[in-house]
């Protein structure tokens, strides 16, 4: 009762206040579009905003930056479903089926799917975010640790060889050349220098999303225009249909699995919602009776990439706000708006600042379910830029993605990557590789060395200590019980 | 003006003076530089780029933010800060170093561009390569144990305790081999007998929280980065590594009262331009930055980071000392910890 009281005088607080109005939908707005364009994200706006909200209450400070997280994580899976196009890391594996839906005339059916299940899995993280904050945020850091982290980024990964390849075998190569992009740069131990060339720019390592960019919009442009050379081409066929609520129900386990694998993965400091939206996708594709269907144009990956990756929104408040513990970068530029206002995030504000603190949650429940609205009518209008001729629309594609690809960090060598790795991409598709498995071992393979290594020192270099650490010891299991099924799968395939 | 305490060291960057906020604010050390200076020839037509060779969240972002808007307040003037993170500071070094001397570029570095001259001396040197604007901040590091920890309590207590469980107790570090963190923990646990094994962390969140959450015995930090953690209580310093504690600190041993007789490495941020940049910019520049130290919006940061605990302020001369000291105590330190030094 009394977080529902508290809840109420949040939400009054809001809305009593003229401007407060005004910078929730401003946020509301700016975090949609700034997430839909690649490389342009939430961060860059949030960037943009920081100095400003120097000028702001507390209250409307940190209110702006978590409306933006909530619905800029939500607003790249409109660019990634309609033109393959992820507006954010996290919306990467909103792409894998999302896109293949828009080729299949289900463009309504996807992008509907991610208004829905963005808001719902944001919402409800919102919900539990409020209920119990702080005993989820100790429990959080006591039972995991780098050796459960990396346990679980292993249990990711052993079933990733399923997505998008022709064969096992082809998947787990993928994988592997992803794995193999990821130890580009400075080794996360010694800071020994790996794969360089002599090059200083490649100290920094490969970044995920110009090759997330070349990967997925580039080798896409490649495809589509050889098709276009070819005669094949097919423009994808405009539909505006959303699924129906009964669709949606028919995937509640789906849901409900997402919306706890994002949650998990966005209280843990550090990791955040890409893990969220991999893992979730990941667990579709394990539990799912046909994983084959997976890559081709699913719903369930939509739904489990998009519920997983907002839910992991207001998860990751709770590390930040009971602990002061930002988990992303987003989350780390609220702590600058804290301390602009003199005040920093942790068991304190709860003392000090309720009245802050149940104004944020209010908006961020608020923020999960206007991407329902605000989602449902961008839709039906972005929806027709389907409509533009490819021979208009794919230089403008090309153009977006080297933007974007040189705003991440203006680098001109992440525009080169970009288009190394939308030509790598266009050959490997044709041979039955999986730009997704490569991607996923790129982002799953940089967390998990680094966890591996930290793991290792924590055990003292001794293997034997993951059986010590139940949790690190069931995942471990787990993973490999599943990577042995799916040799066991290949094999008796084959026969 | 109320001189609360000298730090006196044979250490170059212990030659400092320990001077409380409010006396940095009244009296601060650019207040004889003029109020206004034209800029040479119309000069800056246009806003500045800062390079800024780390993310936005972390230290060097926010005293990038800090000081580019304190520049901005006296001068007029915008800064465009350009993050370019990677390879621990080497990708922001290089870009900086390909953009044009015309003074409308600079650069925002820590100490670790000079221990990294240090190791290889093909790297920049920023006392001779670069003209340093001002140095903005200088802290030092402490070590931290959770507050309600029961199996230590103080420094004493947790060396007895390290020692006992035979190189199986584990303290949060940053990962880079021969970083000032990597440094200082080796000459401690040297003149301990300690064994203690490092977890390498890179960010800072992760890092507290392993140990926050129990994952870790303990944590080497700067005090600025974990002020929340102090203020709420979580989290207490255990050991100052200075030659003697500042005020805020009086009550954690210095390394004088733990009986450790080395000189500490500190860790600073400054600010650069190139050294071939024209001469009467490069004056306009050093003016601005060093004039913006004092600004009351830079003040109240660094006062809010704990920056003011020893004095954080070096004009051009000061940081080239500084550095230059730096960096052959750096070398020092790589050849007796057997690392190669090109």
């Amino acid at each position: 009762m009394e977080t529902f009281n508290n809840f109420l005088g949040g939400t009054i607080t809001l809305f009593s206040d003229p401007l407060g109005i005004v910078i929730f939908f401003g946020g509301v707005i700016g975090g949609m579009l700034f997430g839909a364009i690649p490389g342009v994200s939430m961060l860059t706006l949030a960037a943009i905003l920081l100095p400003f909200t120097a000028h702001l209450s507390p209250e409307h400070g940190i209110m702006l930056f978590s409306v933006i997280y909530c619905t800029g994580v939500y607003g790249g899976a409109i660019t990634a479903i309609l033109f393959n196009i992820p507006g954010a890391p996290e919306n990467a594996p909103t792409a894998f089926d999302g896109y293949p839906m828009t080729k299949n005339g289900q463009a309504g059916r996807a992008v509907g799917a991610a208004v829905m299940c963005s808001a719902l899995g944001g919402t409800i993280s919102a919900v539990i975010m409020m209920i119990a904050t702080a005993p989820i945020a100790n429990w959080a850091i006591s039972a995991f640790g780098p050796p459960e982290i990396f346990a679980l980024v292993f249990f990711g990964l052993a079933v990733a060889s399923s997505v998008g390849a022709k064969t096992f075998w082809k998947g787990w190569l993928s994988i592997l050349i992803g794995l193999l992009i990821a130890v580009v740069g400075l080794d996360p131990v010694g800071g020994i220098k790996r794969w360089d060339f002599g090059m200083p720019y490649l100290l920094a390592g490969i970044h995920f999303i110009p090759t997330i960019l070349g990967f997925f919009a580039v080798t896409e442009i490649f495809v589509q225009a050889e098709n276009k050379v070819r005669g094949s081409y097919q423009a994808p066929k405009l539909s505006v249909d959303f699924p129906s609520l009964a669709e949606l129900v028919a995937h509640k386990v789906a849901v409900v699995r997402s919306i706890v694998i994002g949650f998990f993965c966005g209280i843990l400091p550090g990791i955040g919602a890409t893990l969220a939206a991999f893992m979730g996708y990941n667990e579709a594709v394990r539990w799912s009776k046909d994983k084959s269907e997976f890559g081709k144009g699913k719903l369930e990956g939509v739904i489990s990439s998009e519920t997983a990756n907002n839910a992991a929104t207001g998860a990751a408040m709770i590390p930040l706000l009971a602990l002061g513990l930002p988990g992303g970068a987003l989350t780390a530029m609220m702590v600058g708006v804290f301390q602009m206002h003199d005040m920093e995030p942790g068991p304190l504000v709860f003392l000090n600042s309720a009245d802050l603190v149940w104004v944020v949650f209010a908006a961020m429940f608020f923020a999960n379910l206007s991407i329902l609205f605000v989602g449902y009518m961008e839709t039906k209008t972005i929806i027709n830029l389907l409509r533009i001729p490819f021979q208009f629309l794919a230089p403008m594609i090309l153009c977006l993605a080297t933007v974007g690809a040189y705003a991440v960090r203006g680098l001109a060598i992440d525009v080169i990557v970009m288009f190394v790795a939308g030509a790598i991409g266009f050959f490997l598709r044709r041979s039955g590789y999986s730009v997704a498995g490569i991607v996923l071992g790129l982002i799953l393979g940089r967390i998990g060395e680094q966890t591996f290594a930290q793991a290792m020192q924590m055990l003292h270099f001794e293997w034997s200590g993951f059986a010590g650490r139940p949790i690190a010891a069931g995942l471990l299991i787990a993973g490999v019980l599943t990577l042995a099924g799916s040799i066991y799968g290949a094999f008796f395939k084959k026969q | 003006m109320k001189l609360k305490k000298y730090l006196a060291s044979s250490g170059m960057v212990m030659a400092t003076m320990a001077l409380s906020a409010n006396i940095a604010f009244a009296a601060c050390a650019t207040d004889s530089l003029p109020a206004s200076v034209e800029g040479p020839g119309g000069y800056p037509e246009r806003a500045l780029t800062m390079i800024v060779p780390y993310g936005p969240a972390g230290g060097s972002g926010q005293v990038a933010q800090a000081m580019a808007e304190a520049v901005s307040e006296h001068t007029g003037v915008s800064i465009n800060r350009d993050h370019k993170p990677g390879g621990s500071g080497t990708v922001g070094m290089t870009a900086f170093m390909a953009t044009p001397a015309d003074g409308y570029t600079v650069l925002e570095h820590i100490d670790d561009a000079s221990s990294a001259h240090a190791l290889d001396s093909s790297r920049p040197n920023p006392a001779e390569d670069l003209i340093p604007l001002v140095t903005s901040q200088i802290t030092f590091s402490q070590i931290y144990i959770r507050t309600e920890e029961d199996r230590f309590t103080d420094w004493p207590t947790f060396v007895e305790w390290v020692k006992a469980q035979g190189g199986k107790a584990t303290i949060a570090n940053v990962s880079k081999e021969g970083s000032m963190e990597r440094v200082m923990m080796r000459f401690i646990t040297d003149a301990t007998g300690m064994e203690i094994q490092q977890i390498s962390f890179d960010k800072g969140a992760p890092r507290y929280g392993a140990l926050a959450g129990g994952q870790v015995d303990a944590l080497f930090e700067q005090p600025g980065d974990v002020r929340s953690f102090l203020d709420a209580g979580t989290f207490k310093p255990i050991l100052t590594m200075l030659k003697e504690s500042p005020e805020a600190f009086a009550d954690v041993p210095s390394l004088t009262d733990a009986g450790l007789d080395f000189d500490p490495l500190l860790r600073f941020r400054g600010f650069y331009v190139h050294k071939d940049a024209p001469a009467d910019r490069v004056e306009w520049l050093q003016w601005a930055f060093q004039k913006a130290y004092c600004e009351p919006s830079y003040q109240k940061y660094n006062e809010s980071k704990y920056m003011t605990l020893i004095e954080s302020y070096r004009d051009t001369a000061g940081s080239q000392e500084l550095i230059t000291n730096t960096i052959g105590q750096y070398r020092e330190v790589y050849k007796q910890m057997g690392l190669e030094v090109k």
